[in-house]
């Protein structure tokens, strides 16, 4: 489908096309949705998700790249700047919950149900 | 100022389209802060409720703002030439229904005035007497201060509210807005002192009562619509005078010209205590007795009559005639049979209410006969005596602690400081006996006439009416007010009126300290003691200045307004006032329409001055001989031999000739019957699918509920599961 | 500020708003939360830092800028506001997609700190992560959405997809956005979160909740659908244009997805609400079913644009009556107090049974909770009903007959609790020995409810200008004309 511009390039990357780019979106995505239903520190629950903003941040550049367009870089930008504020908070949660109940895990916080 | 307000009102909600093209002239806007200011009075009121006054002030509050609209009503009157005016509000309901000649009907009810001179005549007295109401009660209910007076209050502006919206609707759908706000406020008002079981019976009673009249109301409305496609006032009458219904047809056929008013007349009847919708009000006198002077006496229950003479282009069509004629026998019947009633009974507060019933029906007789001048002008004479005589009677339940048995009470004239209220009592007496040259007089006399010329029988029931009305009035007056003193105290310390205040003493009533040491002087220098029938506790308190005032005002009132029969050139000044609205009936009095009949051959027009002051004589005559002449007594009259012999009839009247009790045969317990069995169909058949559909939701929640788990992670599977089922049942259901 | 930064990479795109799709919303919707954050503003007082104020005022402590939270919380609060507001304009999807992260992301923050309680880091935590993986399922649908149509302005991806239809790629997409966008309004199957956030935060954090990231979400997704349009129609003419004035729906797949949100969302919020003895669960599941109702406007689209008619200007108006009434609600709970914990924090009304004997004690709130909640119910002279009304209305429009049976159901079911919540402070006595609850000492909270109460009243009364705004505001443009002036050369 899409060929990178050719200078700079080992010959093999020529090959790489919009659907290869896409695939390790995909892939990463679906990791990051997998370690976050099974794993339970929040802090690495926390990088899954952070890992399902970059797939979406891949997918935006290579978008881009494929309908000669910046605003999926653009795009791109913006969302790191969130995902730092997201990182920002999420420690500062991360922080506050462990001073409570001296643990990281997330099966702790469980009071509220039903 | 109050132009000033009104332009504050006209440019907050909208300003009204001035002199659209539908050819109605607008204006009058001034009229929309009538309906502002009492729903102002309610809001006001509610606040004190919320915040807990503990002072008159809701009452300054009402007496205020009823005062301003009353103002407001006199100088549109002032202004207002001939003609209608509407004084738009705002847009409430406006929506699309169907299809008619190719396009949508479209239903249109704003909150707009109609104001015309019949709508001012009944503003004149629905805000005038309400101010003077008020006031009266700022005292009668003073011994509730607090959450009940607030509470009084504020139904008493809602109602002033709801009066003035049915009787400046503009459309039908305000007008049953008003109608059912006034059954509410009723229904509120009577059922006040909510801890006595009689006055919530009562309450009840009204509200079913009203109910059925209603439902008449509601279907007229819808037929209307059907038949003429609009509800609003304008375009109806102007479709009515040129003879053409909502399609562009000649009016005709059955169900606009005897279904619309037999709809409507039932409507009339229920609200005004009519035919068999009558035994609601005299248990009405349960509420408050400043509530039946203003709501069951004067204002509310004329609504029935303002219905008919507002719809009376409906009556007056080709084929309508009979119902009119339905309405004047109904009137007569009902009128003769309440003052038999009245005529036996012995709480003087119940025969005025008998009496109220009597008198409607002498303004439906007067509708009937097609003098709506006649019934106006009597509505409007009725507001002010029949006020006067139940807040005299008001006057003295709150100072004989409830006392209105006329076997109890003799002589009160001759008591200090009863002075007022005697004459007051005598003043509304004599209007009500229609006692020659008084207003009574004139506006029954119109109402005798013109049935004797239209329709014999029913002036010579009426004509009895007026003779018997004459006996039961000078009854009560002579048997409470003049003859030997005497009185024995009531149940209660205030009255009926006393629920929540069970605790106080007579002596310690807070802010009746001057009136109590004022009776005990009084009771001091008579030396009545062996009369109380409190072992010599009771000393009743002679009303105070502002009930004094009102009853003042009104009695006065009673008098100014006879001039005003002789105003104009249409009968007098209310006549006038009906010839340029809608109730005035163009052919009235016509020959081609009805035969011109006579009084024992002579023109009833000229002789029923005489004949009526005659009767209304000989009414109080008798009523002196049996009741005053020679009673020594308050107990015991001459016209108890009388009623010995009379044995049967007397104990019917006196037992309302059981119209309940028949009510309840007939109605109640059928009813009841088949409320057990469809109870029992309840209990066991329907209740056990409602258990079934009302248990499933609880079960499928109960089975749903552990996805609920508290647990982060049980909830992002569940996310990430939904989203997968989700997307897999839309995949499913597009390919 | 977005436009000014964003313009140089891509010259002549310049924000014009007769291009916006839903150009009438913009005003309404400020105009909206400007009026409801009044309210909520009001509700917010002495939310953190109350003890430290107390210590302060006493003259047992100083005021230490470290240890005040207060700046911080009204600072959060403006900044979620804002970026509401900046949802209701968004015209591309990388605005779209900021303004929800700004309007989100300051909520986490006032949930974490509302209480000084356990339940109110555990609210956090689960809202938070949830959050975080519903925003993450968002930002894929919108990524998605670009690569299929090579642009990410609004109005471009509706020409685009009037021209050539959907492909599979923007399909994705549009799935994976409203489904992410779903849980911003709660929605089946992304609710999992409410109840356990509402409960926690205090009840003043919980109002707000139920406003603001509700409201923007249902935007967000207005203006998705809007872009997809309503009229879309796979089968006219091929090559010359794809929607027209032939379709009535949206793409079946789109309306399926949504028909089935809205039944499941109304059905599992109000089943479970119908178990639920604590008052702000309740609420928190009443929440879900409201969002359920409002995705049937969705469905409904614009209809007719009348009042009536219009599915858009249902969801714009309930939205506004929702805010209101909920207020109301919760305000109830946030100005009564059962007493102090050892940490300074009130001891909320818990269940329902806490509401007993409100009438005696406090008249005022037992009214104002009668009120909100017959409103919420949907009884005919409030607010509520004239929100329900065009919901049911529109959808009978757009034929949508079983789904409007689904929502006739749940109204019925919801009536089951709301009644309890109406008539219990009003009808049932306290326990003996039961203090009653004492007026927390922050009148304003008082005043917000009484004047939710008013609303509620006087906006079914004055309701007819609101009415024509909201019939303004759901005007959807461009039309199917002005794509077919702009499509053909």
């Amino acid at each position: 489908m899409m060929t990178l511009a050719q200078s700079g390039f080992p010959e093999v990357m020529s090959q790489v096309t919009l659907a290869h780019y896409l695939f390790v979106s995909g892939a990463m995505f679906t990791i990051g949705l997998v370690g976050f239903l099974t794993r339970r520190n929040l802090i690495i629950m926390f990088l899954c998700t952070e890992l399902m903003f970059q797939a979406a941040g891949i997918a935006l550049v290579a978008f881009g790249r494929f309908h000669l367009d910046f605003t999926g870089q653009t795009f791109v930008i913006f969302v790191l700047t969130v995902a730092a504020a997201e990182a920002a908070m999420a420690l500062a949660l991360v922080v506050l919950l462990f001073r409570r109940r001296e643990s990281l895990d997330a099966e702790a916080w469980r009071e509220m149900r039903g | 100022m109050q132009t000033v307000l009104a332009g504050i009102l006209a440019a907050t909600i909208g300003s009204p389209p001035e002199g659209g093209g539908d050819g109605v002239a607008h204006g009058a806007t001034a009229m929309l802060l009538v309906p502002a200011l009492t729903l102002l009075g309610v809001v006001l009121t509610g606040l004190c409720a919320a915040f807990r006054v503990k002072n008159k002030l809701p009452a300054w509050i009402s007496v205020g703002l009823l005062a301003a609209s009353f103002v407001i009503v006199l100088k549109t009157y002032l202004e207002q030439s001939t003609g209608v005016r509407i004084a738009h509000g705002f847009e409430w309901i406006t929506f699309s229904l169907g299809q008619h000649n190719g396009g949508p009907i479209p239903f249109v009810a704003n909150f707009s005035l109609y104001v015309d001179s019949l709508t001012l005549l009944w503003m004149l007295f629905v805000t005038g007497l309400g101010a003077l109401i008020a006031l009266y009660a700022s005292e009668y209910m003073s011994h509730d201060v607090g959450a009940g007076y607030c509470r009084f209050f504020a139904a008493f502006n809602l109602f002033v509210f709801s009066m003035s919206c049915l009787v400046m609707a503009d459309n039908l759908l305000l007008l049953f807005l008003g109608w059912e706000g006034v059954g509410l406020c009723s229904y509120l008002l009577i059922g006040y002192f909510y801890k006595k079981p009689a006055a919530v019976a009562a309450a009840k009673k009204a509200f079913i009562m009203n109910r059925i009249g209603d439902l008449g109301l509601v279907l007229g409305m819808m037929g209307t619509f059907v038949a003429f496609g609009t509800i609003q006032m304008v375009p109806l009458f102007d479709m009515i005078s040129r003879g053409v219904d909502g399609a562009g047809q000649p009016i005709g056929g059955t169900w606009v010209e005897w279904v619309l008013p037999m709809l409507f007349t039932v409507g009339a009847f229920g609200k005004s205590a009519q035919l068999f919708f009558y035994v609601w009000l005299p248990d009405a006198m349960e509420g408050p007795t400043p509530v039946s002077a203003l709501i069951h006496a004067a204002t509310m229950v004329t609504a029935g009559v303002f219905l008919i003479a507002r719809m009376m282009p409906l009556y007056t069509l080709d084929e309508s005639h009979f119902i009119l004629s339905a309405v004047a026998w109904s009137g007569a019947i009902t009128a003769f049979w309440a003052a038999t009633i009245g005529m036996a009974h012995f709480d003087i507060k119940r025969i005025m209410g008998y009496s109220t019933v009597s008198q409607l029906g002498f303004m439906f007789a007067g509708l009937g006969v097609m003098t709506s001048t006649g019934a106006a002008f009597h509505v409007f004479t009725h507001a002010f005596f029949k006020a006067t005589l139940f807040l005299a009677c008001g006057a003295v339940m709150h100072g004989f602690a409830g006392q209105l048995d006329l076997r109890k009470l003799s002589g009160l004239r001759k008591m200090p400081g009863w002075r007022i209220v005697a004459l007051a009592m005598l003043v509304g007496a004599l209007n009500l006996a229609g006692f020659p040259l008084l207003a009574g007089y004139w506006s029954k006399d119109i109402i005798l006439a013109e049935a004797f010329v239209m329709n014999g029988p029913v002036g010579w029931i009426l004509l009895l009416t007026a003779g018997l009305t004459a006996y039961y009035t000078f009854r009560a007056y002579f048997r409470v007010f003049e003859g030997p003193v005497e009185y024995h105290a009531g149940d209660d310390h205030h009255g009926a009126d006393d629920h929540a205040h069970d605790r106080h003493g007579h002596d310690g009533h807070d802010g009746h300290d001057a009136h109590d040491a004022h009776a005990k002087a009084e009771h001091g220098h008579e030396g009545h003691g062996g009369h109380g029938g409190h072992g010599g506790e009771f000393h009743p308190h002679a009303p105070g200045w502002a009930i004094n005032l009102v009853l003042t005002v009104l009695s006065v009132g009673c008098f100014a307004i006879i001039p005003l029969t002789f105003m104009g050139d249409h009968g007098g000044w209310v006549g006038t006032m009906v010839h340029h609205s809608t109730a005035h009936i163009e052919h009235a009095g016509d020959p081609a329409l009805a035969p011109h009949g006579t009084f024992l051959g002579m023109d009833p027009h000229k002789v029923m001055y005489y004949v009526s002051g005659i009767v209304g004589f000989v009414g109080i005559a008798v009523a002196w001989w049996l009741h005053l002449a020679g009673r020594t007594s308050a107990a015991t009259s001459r016209a108890d031999a009388l009623a010995a012999k009379l044995g049967p009839i007397v104990r019917g009247a006196r037992g309302r000739w059981y119209v309940d009790e028949i009510y309840d045969f007939l109605i109640c317990r059928p009813l009841w019957v088949l409320a057990h069995v469809f109870h029992q169909v309840d209990q066991w058949i329907v209740d056990g699918l409602v258990n079934l559909t009302g248990g499933l939701p609880r079960f499928v929640g109960a089975t749903v509920r552990p996805s609920q788990s508290g647990e982060l992670h049980g909830y992002a599977v569940g996310m990430a599961g939904g989203v997968a089922v989700l997307l897999i049942v839309v995949l499913l259901a597009v390919t | 500020m977005l436009s000014i930064t964003t313009t140089p990479a891509w010259g002549e795109f310049t924000f014009d708003a007769g291009q916006a799709l839903l150009p009438g919303m913009v005003g309404y919707a400020k105009v909206m939360i400007a009026a409801v954050g009044l309210l909520l503003l009001m509700l917010m007082a002495g939310t953190v830092d109350r003890t430290d104020e107390e210590r302060i005022a006493a003259g047992r402590a100083s005021f230490d800028p470290l240890r005040s939270n207060r700046a911080e919380f009204y600072a959060f609060f403006l900044f979620s506001l804002t970026g509401l507001m900046l949802v209701a304009g968004a015209d591309t999807l990388l605005w779209m997609f900021l303004a929800l992260e700004l309007t989100s992301l300051p909520t986490y923050i006032m949930v974490a700190i509302s209480t000084q309680r356990n339940r109110s880091r555990e609210a956090a935590v689960k809202y938070f992560f949830l959050g975080a993986l519903g925003a993450a399922v968002f930002l894929y649908g919108f990524t998605l959405i670009y690569g299929g149509c090579g642009t990410a302005r609004l109005n471009e991806i509706h020409d685009h997809i009037a021209l050539h239809g959907i492909n599979t790629l923007t399909m994705a997409g549009i799935m994976l956005s409203l489904l992410g966008l779903g849980f911003k309004i709660a929605a089946v199957p992304m609710h999992f979160y409410t109840p356990d956030v509402y409960e926690g935060a205090a009840p003043q954090v919980s109002a707000f909740l139920a406003f603001v990231p509700k409201t923007a979400g249902f935007m967000a997704i207005l203006l998705l659908a809007a872009t997809i349009g309503w009229t879309y129609d796979p089968g006219a003419v091929k090559g010359v244009i794809r929607a027209s004035e032939h379709g009535t729906q949206l793409p079946e797949a789109v309306r399926v997805l949504l028909w089935v949100m809205a039944a499941m969302t109304m059905t599992v919020g109000n089943i479970l609400a119908v178990l639920q003895s604590s008052v702000k669960r309740i609420l928190a599941y009443s929440s879900i079913a409201h969002s359920g109702y409002m995705l049937v406007g969705v469905i409904a689209g614009p209809g007719d644009g009348s009042f009536t008619g219009s599915g858009v200007g249902a969801v714009l108006f309930y939205l506004m009556a929702y805010g209101v009434m909920n207020v109301g609600a919760f305000a109830v709970l946030a100005a009564l107090e059962r007493g102090r914990r050892d940490d300074g924090d009130a001891i909320e009304i818990e269940t329902v049974d806490d509401l007993r004997g409100l009438w005696s004690s406090h008249p005022r709130m037992a009214l104002v909770m009668l009120v909100c909640n017959l409103s919420l119910l949907g009884m005919p002279p409030l607010l509520g009903f004239f929100g329900k009304l065009p919901l049911f209305t529109s959808a009978i429009g757009a034929g949508e007959v079983p789904l409007v049976i689904v929502l006739g159901v749940n109204s019925a079911i919801a009536a089951y609790y709301y009644l309890r919540l109406a008539f219990v402070p009003m009808l049932e006595n306290a326990d003996r020995g039961a203090g009653a609850p004492r007026a927390a000492p922050f009148r304003s909270r008082e005043i917000a409810g009484l004047l939710s109460a008013a609303g509620v009243i006087a906006l079914a009364v004055f309701g007819a200008s609101i009415m024509k705004r909201v019939e303004a505001a759901a005007k959807v443009s461009p039309t199917i004309a002005e794509i077919q002036a702009t499509a053909t050369p």
